[in-house]
């Protein structure tokens, strides 16, 4: 993050927004007035998922934090701290990680035993809050989020003017960082055909070191998990700007599932930031419910599924981008049916590389996925 | 009495010349012949009049004399009692001195002087002298006394341990001098003895010479128009804390608001009790005795003694609420005619007549020969006394068990300083001195009421003194650390309730275990009221209860009154009572607890608010001590309404709308501070 943002036309939006929730609270104090602000509802009773856009989209609902409500006080002192956190690091041109600003913002109130914020955990929902309050992105807020994530393969890109060959990462891969807007990383040249987004390192490590993405001409990433934004965002662009369709491989469970529906429709927590972070288009290779079967799998590499798990299949059953989709409801079914689930690395169980020589080529080749 | 003092057989004379007592003649019998049986002729060799003494030294601990610290306690009780029975009987407000003097290693002399009506010259040997001799035993009417032991049993305690008499100064009215007595029991024909004026006692001369002569006597007369003053000298203990002479007097002022007590200490310290009310009890009436309580053994008793010439009219004349047709009624039932005489009624028909009362309807006795408290001077008797925040009280109705009218009244004080915080620098090192507990937290548990083990340890542990280091053993620095750590150590929430008892007004100050009082006190669920309690217990926290049945009859477990009988309709009215008071008390706690919230409230507002300011002008650059200002006079205003807020349910709290109904007082931390000031400047 080298290069020094300098205020721009998107930080002037940034700072007006901020000094507006500044100035109503000087007004409320000049009439006195309670101040409050309103903060568009982050939680699944405000997403909508639109049918035409084909992602989940942010409800009109609200929730009102007051200074002078006793269980809102300290988040509204906080709400309040962060939004000058934020002015500062606009103001003199600086970004940190959301570690960063927690450290910049805690301390101990004065004439108590108080701290602004207790820990990390506090601070981070209210940067959430910030960014939907404000209707502003994280990054232009000057934050970022800790990255994870990698990617490897057939592009070449620049970060902050520094050129980076995907392809010759060794085995490491290129970190994608939490920012990674055009004004901060530009694609120069590509010669992949699609992107393969894996769940976790280890399973990103066995398609790279196999040179998955070399053989079949594709992008291999990984986003640690439920990906991070900044992991997502790259996805976005890749596959708006350069056209390149996203295949993921995930684990036959319901957090898979989960991931792909986040990656595919958006999050319930960042519903707002859908537009720039869904893919509709997305599709899900595996693994699947009938892979333990199709696969001949050995009974070794069941894992029982539990009651939350089975919990969690109903809700995503229900979720109203699957409700309506026969393949899926069959698929999650068969995973209540089977009564265990599959981690990808089951299909090392077979051989080593049978992921990456046969399972995922087979597979992308019968265009046998879900969507 | 200690082990080491002779026996009181061995001082007094055996009362025949070939006989000993019961017990002693068994022990003297033959020793070959240990394994045969008394025959009726060696019994009837041993059956004959118990002498007073024997009785006396067989049951001291039935009358209270067990050990020498109760003796003090239970001889000074036993004149305060009768001063207060005698002067409440003749009307008059009663004024009551007591002075504990120090007179040897283990000896004590009380004084218990009243105002009362004093007493005739003619009954003075009789009542100090005599046991059983009474004018209470008999009627069924509320007084303190009962059983007509009392003031001889202590009197003759102190002859037995000190060989001195009771000396007895008397006067009646204005105009009559006042009569001293030196009265000693002869403890062989249970008869008293005037030791001076020949058997008459000696008159008292009015004035500077009668001072003169009274002192020449070793006691004190305040110069009275009329009343009674008892001077014993006994062989005792001195000791604060639970138990105590002075815990006695602090509890006997609660429940009798309309006595002064005069009271000095054997270390001089003199603590005066003001009446708080001049108004007298109302006289209790005297009833006769309803049927249902009386006993088998008493109604044939009944029946014997019966001036009444026939059955009907003996059943209607004793007993309340027995009607002609109840009596024939009764009658019916045993078939015996309404004429019989109730001198003839056998043994059997006794019986089937106490068996026919049971089954049958008779109404309940009257209740106006009950006297309570009443709320007003419970609450004021308590405040005077015991200092607090939150002050309720409660009198039940009259109700009845086993024909015998009682009602039942409930004071409760909650908050303020413990009595282990009130204590003096120089009365803890006193009180240290006296104790005789083994180790320090031993003496914390019992000089303190309402002082658990828990808040034991944390005052030792804060005072920085071993557990178990002798009380008297105490260094005058370590004295400093404890009665710091006393003052400071929050006990309130490792203290446990404090339970005042009290039967027709006179506290009961043991047994409290086996007392039907202190039961339903732990049955009762106190969590319910906002206090913590576990199961079976006494609730804790900084409360105290006063607790009174009053009745014509105080169901005691034992002779030494110090337990009330658990039956079911007391602890049902016990319960009433205190679910009453506890009602009010949750109440309290409740808006106490709302109040502090408000308070926490402000401050969080208050805290977060420069917080807010400094934010918000680094990102405007607003005037920071405008918008600090500002904000602040808005957190004072929606503080102020904030108390007016919702309550749990939602519903807006008007502050009046607590409506804690009569019998409350709520006492501002101002008043509690001026109180506790006024206190310590008159001690
Ligand atoms: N200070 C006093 N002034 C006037 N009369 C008194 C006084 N003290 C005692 N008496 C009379 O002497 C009687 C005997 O007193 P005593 O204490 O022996 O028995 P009691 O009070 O009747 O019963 P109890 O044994 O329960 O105390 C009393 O009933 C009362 O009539
Ligand atoms: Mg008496």
């Amino acid at each position: 993050m080298a290069k020094q943002p300098s205020i721009n036309t998107n930080d002037t939006k940034t700072l007006k927004r901020l000094r507006e929730l500044a100035s109503n609270v000087v007004e409320a104090a000049a009439k006195k007035r309670d101040p409050h602000v309103d903060i568009p509802t982050r939680s699944l009773s405000n997403v909508k998922y639109n049918k035409t856009r084909r992602f989940i989209e942010m409800g009109s609902n609200t929730n009102r934090r007051q200074l002078f409500n006793l269980s809102q006080a300290k988040s509204y002192m906080q709400t309040m701290l962060v939004a000058s956190g934020a002015t500062q690091l606009i103001e003199q041109g600086k970004t940190t990680s959301i570690r960063g600003l927690y450290y910049l913002l805690k301390h101990t109130i004065e004439g108590t035993k108080e701290e602004t914020f207790a820990d990390q955990g506090e601070c981070d929902p209210v940067i959430e809050d910030c960014e939907v309050l404000l209707n502003s992105l994280r990054e232009e807020l000057h934050l970022y989020a800790q990255k994870r994530g990698e990617m490897v393969g057939e592009i070449v890109i620049a970060d902050s003017g520094d050129e980076i060959d995907c392809a010759r990462m060794g085995s490491g891969g290129y970190g994608i960082p939490s920012i990674v807007e055009p004004s901060v990383i530009e694609f120069r040249k590509c010669n992949a055909k699609f992107i393969l987004h894996v769940e976790k390192d280890t399973v990103w490590q066995r398609f790279n070191e196999d040179k998955f993405w070399r053989k079949h001409k594709c992008i291999l990433t990984h986003g640690s998990g439920q990906p991070p934004r900044g992991v997502r965002r790259m996805l976005h662009r890749l596959h708006n700007e350069l056209k390149l369709p996203v295949y993921c491989l995930l684990d036959n469970d319901p957090w898979g599932y989960y991931i792909y529906s986040v990656i595919k429709q958006g999050s319930i927590n960042l519903a707002y930031e859908s537009q720039r972070m869904a893919i509709p288009d997305a599709k899900f290779l595996g693994l699947r419910s009938k892979d333990f079967k199709e696969c001949q799998l050995s009974d070794s590499v069941k894992i029982n599924l539990n009651d939350t798990d089975r919990k969690r299949a109903k809700q995503i059953m229900g979720y109203p981008w699957f409700a309506h989709k026969k393949e899926w409801q069959k698929e999650i079914k068969l995973l209540l049916d089977n009564g265990f689930k599959l981690e990808v690395e089951a299909l090392i169980s077979k051989d080593i590389s049978y992921v990456t020589e046969q399972y995922t080529p087979a597979r992308l080749k019968a265009k046998d996925w879900l969507d | 009495m200690a082990a080491s003092s002779p026996s009181p057989v061995e001082i007094i004379p055996p009362p025949s010349s070939n006989g000993s007592s019961r017990h002693s003649a068994e022990g003297n019998g033959s020793p070959s012949k240990a394994r045969r049986r008394a025959t009726a002729q060696s019994m009837a060799a041993g059956q004959r009049d118990i002498s007073v003494s024997e009785f006396f030294a067989k049951n001291r601990h039935l009358l209270g004399f067990d050990n020498p610290r109760k003796a003090l306690l239970t001889t000074v009780k036993e004149a305060v009692d009768n001063a207060l029975d005698a002067c409440e009987e003749a009307g008059i407000l009663p004024e009551i001195w007591v002075h504990i003097q120090r007179v040897g290693q283990d000896r004590y002399k009380v004084g218990v002087q009243d105002n009362g009506p004093g007493i005739v010259k003619k009954q003075i040997p009789l009542i100090f002298g005599k046991l059983l001799y009474g004018s209470k035993f008999h009627r069924m009417r509320m007084s303190r006394g009962q059983q007509g032991i009392g003031i001889s049993a202590a009197g003759m305690h102190g002859l037995l341990t000190t060989g001195k008499p009771v000396k007895i100064i008397s006067k009646v009215s204005k105009r009559e001098p006042a009569h001293y007595y030196e009265i000693q029991i002869d403890t062989k024909r249970n008869v008293p003895e005037i030791l001076n004026g020949r058997g008459e006692g000696v008159e008292v001369p009015p004035n500077h010479e009668g001072q003169k002569a009274i002192q020449k006597h070793g006691i004190e007369w305040i110069e009275l128009d009329h009343g009674t003053r008892v001077t014993i000298e006994l062989e005792a203990r001195y000791q604060r804390g639970r138990g105590s002479v002075d815990e006695y007097l602090e509890q006997t002022a609660i429940a009798n608001p309309h006595v002064a007590i005069h009271y000095t200490d054997p270390d001089d310290n003199s603590r005066d009790y003001q009446r708080v009310t001049d108004q007298l009890p109302p006289e209790p009436k005297e009833i006769k005795p309803h049927p249902y309580g009386v006993e088998l053994g008493r109604l044939v008793t009944m029946l014997n003694d019966a001036k009444e010439p026939t059955i009907a009219q003996f059943l209607i004349g004793s007993f309340s609420r027995v009607s002609p047709s109840i009596a024939r009624k009764l009658c019916e039932t045993i078939k015996i005619t309404t004429r019989a005489n109730p001198k003839k009624i056998g043994r059997h028909e006794a019986d089937l007549l106490y068996q026919a009362i049971q089954k049958t309807k008779i109404p309940a006795p009257s209740t106006d020969c009950i006297a309570p408290i009443g709320e007003e001077l419970i609450l004021k008797g308590l405040r005077q006394v015991v200092p607090g925040e939150f002050y309720a009280a409660a009198t039940r109705p009259p109700a009845v068990y086993r024909g015998n009218p009682f009602q039942i009244e409930v004071g409760l004080c909650w908050g303020g300083v413990s009595p282990a915080q009130r204590v003096s620098r120089e009365g803890l090192s006193e009180m240290l001195e006296e104790s005789d507990a083994r180790t320090l937290r031993q003496f914390l548990i019992t000089t303190f009421q309402g002082l658990g083990a828990d808040a034991a340890d944390k005052i030792l542990a804060a005072a920085n003194v071993g557990i178990r280091v002798s009380p008297g053993r105490l260094k005058a620095a370590e004295i400093d650390h404890l009665h710091e750590a006393l003052q400071n150590v929050n006990v309130s929430e490792g203290q446990s309730m404090n339970v005042f008892r009290y039967a027709n007004r006179v506290p009961l100050q043991f047994q409290a275990g086996a007392c039907a009082i202190t039961q339903t006190v732990m049955q009762t669920n106190w969590r319910a009221y906002g206090l913590s309690q576990s199961r079976g217990s006494l609730p804790s926290g900084p409360i105290t209860l006063m607790i009174h049945m009053a009745s014509v009859w105080v169901p005691f477990t034992n002779e030494s009154k110090e337990a009330v009988a658990c039956y079911p309709e007391i602890q049902k009215e016990l319960r009433l009572a205190l679910q009453a008071v506890g009602r009010k008390l949750g109440m309290f706690l409740r808006r106490r607890l709302r109040v502090r919230h408000e308070g926490e409230r402000r401050n969080l507002f208050l805290r977060y608010i420069g917080e807010v300011a400094t934010a918000v002008s680094r990102i405007n650059q607003a005037d920071r001590k405008k918008l600090y200002d500002q904000l602040m006079e808005v957190a004072k205003k929606r503080t102020a309404e904030a108390d007016v807020e919702l309550d749990d349910r939602g519903k807006p709290i008007e502050e009046d709308a607590v409506d804690f109904g009569e019998h409350v007082i709520i006492v501002s931390h101002e008043e509690q501070k001026t109180a506790e000031t006024a206190k310590n400047g008159t001690a």
